[in-house]
């Protein structure tokens, strides 16, 4: 297979808009709520995420013939657990404060089901270099929507941006400190946004855009 | 359909190879890790003793050390306020050993500008680890940091955050006799007119538990401190 034929093009890109993880496929909505409440913690996992989805998918798609079907999710899922524990020790080391915060939620990631779902739907079907695009395409497609949805919670609830930047985060943009006359104006972050089910309003509000954008309509 | 044997030989194997992978990648960053632990928890007694780190420029490991050995002095005492000598302060177990009491103690210039104590106890779900940070009358608090729990994000979590730590600043743990009180956790804000206000912070809402958690352990543990702090202001430090 060519790697960068129409075919291996349309693996990486379908994720990213018709056929998004998060917004039409809806998976992995679980840390979609818990890891976008600041845009630094929704790009590290992104990072995370991409990285134990290419390898899991690789990993899975090489062993596809040796893997006995009686136990495939057992050991699709001691793959996956294998990969998140190392990324957390990785952080452990060098990311400490963010790995403070994200702590559960990058354990999290071995119950994140879009990397269960590509390793089941794609990756034991593929070969090695197809259900890597597959995997970097829908994280990708992942990090896009996470990062957007913590973009407006974080803007919006908490009144910041903040850039990832060895832990604590480089705040690249603060309303407080940024756009004084506003404060003075009277304007109040809604903090309802950093809760949940801010996230949900702004995923559904993501989704409602994104599927009139690409003219789905539901099936009926 | 492999066979049972084939099956039974493959999970082996695999979980070998992943194991195998686990521990060297563990093995190989350990150092760095203990490090930042290390690192995590000095950086707690310094922002309890009211340094504050710049926000565009964080601290690094080696800033923390260099400030920590600067300007801090660690000491054991016992429960009667005697020294002791020879320990290691990070070595002691801070929720269970109760014979052996590490104390941070901020001098600059030969001057005592406030003294860290290690507080730690069960919130909800989890046990609460932290400094609380007291100035030089041995009465008012400079500061409190957690540094390490397991509560729920956004309740009890919250102990963590600025808007509860900030409440401590200037609170009074001991009463008018001199007797120490602890500090009040309470359900609710802080009704500033009673007289009470100066031992009450204001609680987290939804997180009950943790809160009453934190005034028993804070109130246990600076009484073990008592008779330490009485000997500091009686003959100064010793």
């Amino acid at each position: 297979m060519e790697l960068f034929s129409t075919e291996s093009k349309k693996i990486v890109t379908d994720p990213l808009n018709v056929n998004n993880p998060i917004s039409l496929q809806v998976l992995g909505i679980c840390s979609a709520l818990a890891v976008t409440i600041r845009v630094d913690q929704a790009i590290i996992m992104t990072f995370a995420v991409i990285f134990v989805l290419c390898s899991s998918n690789v990993a899975i798609s090489l062993l596809k013939d040796h893997i006995p079907s009686r136990v495939r999710i057992v050991i699709m899922l001691a793959i996956i657990a294998g990969l998140v524990s190392f990324v957390d020790e990785v952080l452990k080391a060098y990311l400490y404060d963010m790995s403070k915060q994200l702590s559960v939620f990058v354990g999290l990631i071995v119950t994140n089901c879009i990397i269960m779902g590509r390793a089941e739907a794609f990756a034991i079907k593929h070969g090695p270099s197809k259900a890597f695009l597959d995997g970097l395409g829908n994280g990708l497609g992942y990090g896009m929507m996470i990062i957007l949805v913590s973009f407006f919670r974080e803007l919006f609830g908490a009144g910041t941006i903040t850039l990832p930047n060895g832990g604590a985060g480089y705040v690249l943009f603060s309303i407080e400190r940024d756009v004084e006359w506003l404060i003075n104006a009277g304007y109040e972050n809604i903090g309802l946004l950093v809760l949940s089910p801010g996230a949900f309003f702004i995923l559904g509000l993501v989704i409602w855009v994104q599927r009139e954008i690409a003219g789905l309509e539901e099936e009926e | 359909m492999h066979s049972n044997r084939y099956t039974l030989f493959f999970v082996f194997i695999i979980t070998v190879v992943l194991g195998t992978l686990l521990s060297v990648t563990k093995e190989n960053l350990k150092l760095k890790q203990e490090d930042n632990l290390r690192a995590d928890v000095n950086k707690t007694i310094l922002r309890s003793l009211d340094f504050s780190e710049e926000e565009d420029n964080p601290w690094s490991n080696e800033k923390v050390e260099e400030i920590f050995n600067n300007s801090i002095v660690g000491l054991c005492v016992d429960s009667e306020g005697n020294k002791i000598d020879n320990v290691v302060l990070e070595e002691i177990d801070i929720e269970k050993d109760i014979e052996r009491l590490p104390v941070y103690l901020k001098v600059i210039d030969d001057e005592l500008q406030g003294v860290a104590l290690p507080v730690a106890g069960k919130g909800l779900w989890s046990t609460l680890f932290g400094y609380i940070a007291l100035g030089p009358d041995l009465d008012t608090v400079l500061g409190i940091q957690f540094y390490k729990h397991g509560e729920t994000p956004g309740l009890g979590g919250e102990v963590e955050k600025e808007w509860f730590t900030n409440n401590f600043v200037g609170k009074k743990i001991r009463n008018v006799e001199g007797e120490i009180i602890g500090i009040k956790v309470l359900k609710g804000k802080v009704d500033d007119s009673k007289e009470d206000a100066i031992h009450q912070v204001d609680g987290i809402s939804g997180a009950t538990v943790t809160s009453n958690g934190v005034t028993i352990f804070l109130k246990d543990d600076l009484k073990r401190y008592e008779a330490y702090l009485n000997e500091i202001r009686e003959n100064g430090i010793i």
